[in-house]
């Protein structure tokens, strides 16, 4: 089956900034793709030439099979996209934006906009100058998700929201998912990406950094373990793949690559154990793993 | 200072380095057409006769009246040289003060960046006062600017310095103006309106009272300025109501501004339709509900003028028998009534459009702030293409043209019709100032061209329409050459009804603006969309 995004060695560049650096990127058909990255890592970028509003500078890019730059008008009608920061015409009222963007895209589903008004709790006949920040961003959202729409290109969808509205959005999220849509979720809240994703991206500098499922990219990286044994555990440094032990109130902490776990716990056994905790990498440290590394690189080369 | 203007200081400089490009561009633009009309008038009138056969005809012309007032001794080159700019310069200081207070103060407050301000050690009415401040440092640099250059024309120097500062007293009068204008809306584009409607009932007051010669001018900032009577019985006393109205003005958007919530105006924003309608539901009907606003205003604002201007067609011939001196500069005898009202009629048929230009760039340049605030994003990220969404701006500007015209045409008729009692004109009136509408559509599709090729540069646009402007206004005086005047779309069409009708430079125009367009579109089809 041919993907939803097919993006390959794409290039944008602004003057002498090179915003998309070799990006390269596969959303497949009804998956929810987690597109993770810093504050001007290109994820707006990709989302814009996505929507046919960028020119890229090589590499190919594909979206639902067509051309997103040549086809973007058609390929419009089956998509919907919710930017991260939402300017509406101040002298429309949040129900007339909803109206006329889901017409414009080619229709919208009446029973999905008067429910997703209600969890919404938006008011859709004030004028837009009137909404904060936040109810902006709901109308995007509920014109969304009222379209039927094949893809969901979400840029940061959930800025501004509130924790309730946030919940509210991740269920909108697996119904549109259960109906076989595709979803590629741009954001930098993890904890929102982690709850909804099937696969994840993580982009840096232009370029994806690491792909794969959340168990995929922890499987890539450490372990965490806390331990308490009986004999002191000052040796634990010597075992393959244990990296930074550290010794705190008679307990050890370390982090450990994963294929060398079971090593690093049968040292402990031998020590005694009292107590263990264990846990895989939360995305959060994946992503600052990912991003600590190139502070560190850079700090190193500055000292160099 | 006391505490409810904390902070004004910081805020002016703010402003300064906001400005530090538009400022100077501003003064070079405005101070600049003073300066080379200013200067080239004692070139062209350089005898005793050119000078009093100035003052017989042009000065004492009810076209002149009507634009530019009854100017104190008219037969000096001093009076000539102040009648000369006059439009450039009170209409140029006025615009300009209107843009700078609203973009300090509504348009700060609409975009919340004032909010931010606000937070920190700034009182209530510091943004007013900073508004206000900018405004006279600005407008005193271009009267200052316009003495100099008179004094270095070789004027006198009492009458130059109460030219200036006559100037400089009706431009900060109208940033008191524009001032209450900020209050009253919630929207900068609607304190634009207000503030703009204002400027044109002075210069129209003005101009009425010193056709008919009555005590109208009495009424209007514009009227106090000239009747400071600069280079004639120089007086200072009429500079007290320009004060009082400033200062009264000022009053009122103290009061205003202490009376009302932030980023709240007079009118509380009403609720408004939970559904869109139909007609808002294609790209056509959304351009043409963003624009309706707009459109009113100026349809409102240009037919009253065109009644107005109609109306006082009739009263032509009498200020001819009282001078016969015009009819020969005109080149017909105080009989020949048509040929009077025909004159007069290209002259109003031509700034009424060339006034329209302003609708037209404003209207095209829509696209770029929807570009440029994102919204223009969320419609493209639906299934309407570039092409329609560009199309259906550039539709409702060229049809909001053909309307303006149409009702410029229709209000002229209908003034006319009324003051004369006769009605058999009104066709030939309506198609007359359709004559000058290609030119009008040019200038809008350059608009386009600009937008789409050399998006950062769409202020071009606005170049090409002071050009014409300028060109219009003061072409003939300054004796331009050919290339100059050809800039101006309006220079190329015949001027009708004294010029007969020939419709070959009228087509050549439209089929130029609509190669213009094309190219828009060709630009904006291959370029990126700016992102927020």
């Amino acid at each position: 089956m041919t993907p939803a995004i097919q993006l390959s060695n794409l290039v944008k560049t602004f003057g002498p900034v090179r915003a998309l650096d070799g990006l390269d990127l596969d959303v497949e058909v009804g998956e929810v793709h987690g597109f993770l990255g810093p504050n001007g890592a290109g994820k707006s970028t990709t989302m814009r030439v996505l929507l046919g509003l960028l020119r890229t500078d090589s590499g190919s890019a594909q979206m639902l099979g067509r051309d997103p730059w040549k086809d973007a008008a058609d390929l419009h009608r089956q998509i919907a996209y919710v930017p991260g920061d939402v300017n509406l015409w101040p002298n429309l009222t949040g129900g007339e934006v909803i109206d006329l963007l889901g017409r414009m895209r080619g229709g919208l589903d009446e029973k999905k906009r008067a429910d997703l008004l209600e969890r919404f709790e938006l008011d859709p006949s004030k004028k837009a100058r009137t909404y904060s920040k936040g109810n902006r961003q709901k109308v995007a959202v509920v014109a969304a998700f009222a379209s039927n729409a094949e893809l969901y290109l979400l840029d940061e969808p959930t800025s501004g929201l509130d924790p309730l509205m946030e919940a509210e959005f991740q269920r909108c999220v697996h119904e549109v998912k259960t109906e076989g849509a595709t979803i590629l979720l741009s954001s930098h809240i993890l904890a929102e990406a982690e709850a909804l994703s099937d696969r994840i991206s993580i982009i840096r500098n232009g370029a994806v950094v690491q792909s794969g499922t959340l168990s995929e990219l922890r499987h890539l990286t450490r372990t965490t373990v806390i331990a308490e044994t009986a004999a002191p555990a000052n040796r634990i440094g010597d075992v393959p793949g244990v990296h930074e032990p550290q010794f705190v109130d008679g307990r050890v902490m370390f982090d450990v690559d994963s294929d060398h776990l079971d090593a690093a716990v049968s040292a402990l056994v031998a020590l005694g154990i009292r107590s263990l905790t264990s846990h895989p990498p939360t995305l959060e440290e994946l992503f600052l793993r990912q991003y600590g590394e190139d502070v560190a690189t850079v700090s190193n080369g500055g000292a160099g | 200072m006391s505490s409810e203007l904390t902070g004004s200081g910081h805020l002016v400089r703010l402003i300064l380095r906001r400005d530090r490009v538009q400022l100077p561009l501003w003064i070079i633009g405005v101070g600049g057409m003073i300066a080379v009309s200013a200067l080239a008038v004692p070139g062209v009138y350089n005898t005793p006769e050119k000078v009093a056969g100035y003052a017989a005809t042009v000065g004492a012309s009810p076209v002149s009246y009507l634009m530019s007032g009854r100017q104190a001794a008219i037969d000096t080159i001093g009076g000539i040289t102040a009648n000369e700019i006059s439009q450039v310069a009170q209409l140029g200081v006025c615009l300009m003060v209107m843009f700078q207070v609203v973009r300090h103060t509504r348009t700060e407050e609409e975009t919340g960046r004032a909010e931010l301000l606000r937070s920190t050690v700034l009182a209530r009415h510091a943004a007013t006062l900073a508004g206000l401040g900018y405004a006279v440092l600005t407008t005193l640099l271009l009267g200052s600017l316009t003495t100099v250059t008179m004094l270095s024309a070789g004027l006198d120097a009492s009458g130059s310095i109460i030219y200036g500062a006559g100037l400089t007293l009706l431009g900060v009068c109208y940033a008191a103006v524009t001032l209450v204008a900020a209050q009253l809306s919630t929207s900068a584009r609607g304190a634009l309106g207000i503030a703009g409607a204002a400027i044109a009932l002075g210069y129209l007051v003005r101009g009425l009272g010193a056709m008919q010669d009555n005590a109208l001018v009495w009424l209007s900032p514009f009227g106090w300025a000239q009747l400071m009577n600069a280079f004639g019985d120089e007086r200072w006393w009429p500079a007290i109501p320009l004060v009082a109205a400033t200062a009264g003005l000022l009053a009122l958007a103290a009061y205003l501004n202490a009376h009302r919530d932030f980023g709240g105006g007079l009118v509380q924003p009403r609720r408004g339709d939970p559904r869109a309608s139909r007609a808002l539901s294609t790209s056509f009907g959304m351009a043409l509900r963003l624009q309706r606003g707009t459109l009113i205003g100026w349809a409102v604002g240009l037919f009253l003028l065109a009644l107005v201007y109609g109306a006082v067609i009739p009263t032509i011939p009498d200020l001819v028998k009282s001078n016969p001196d015009i009819g020969q500069y005109i080149g017909v005898s105080a009989g020949a009534e048509q040929a009077l009202i025909d004159a007069f009629l290209r002259y109003i048929l031509l700034f009424m459009a060339v006034v329209s230009t302003g609708f037209a760039v404003s209207s095209v340049l829509r696209l770029r702030s929807e570009e440029e605030s994102g919204r223009a994003e969320a419609v493209l990220a639906t299934g309407v293409s570039r092409t329609r969404w560009v199309t259906a701006t550039v539709a409702v500007a060229g049809l909001g043209c053909l309307a303006l015209m149409l009702l410029m045409g229709i209000g002229l008729a209908v003034g006319y019709g009324l003051g004369l009692g006769e009605w058999d004109q009104v066709a030939a009136q309506i198609a007359a100032q359709l004559a000058y509408l290609p030119a009008v559509l040019v200038v809008g599709g350059f608009a386009v061209a600009v937008a789409g090729l050399l998006p950062r540069y769409s202020m071009l646009a606005w170049v090409l329409v002071a050009a014409v402007v300028f060109q219009t206004m003061l072409g003939e005086t300054l004796r331009l050459p050919d290339v100059v005047d050809a800039i101006s779309p309006f220079w190329h069409l015949p001027g009708v009804p004294v010029e007969p009708f020939d419709p070959v430079p009228g087509v050549v125009e439209l089929v130029l603006a609509a190669s213009l367009v094309m190219l828009g579109l060709w630009g904006y089809r291959r370029r990126d969309m700016a992102t927020s």
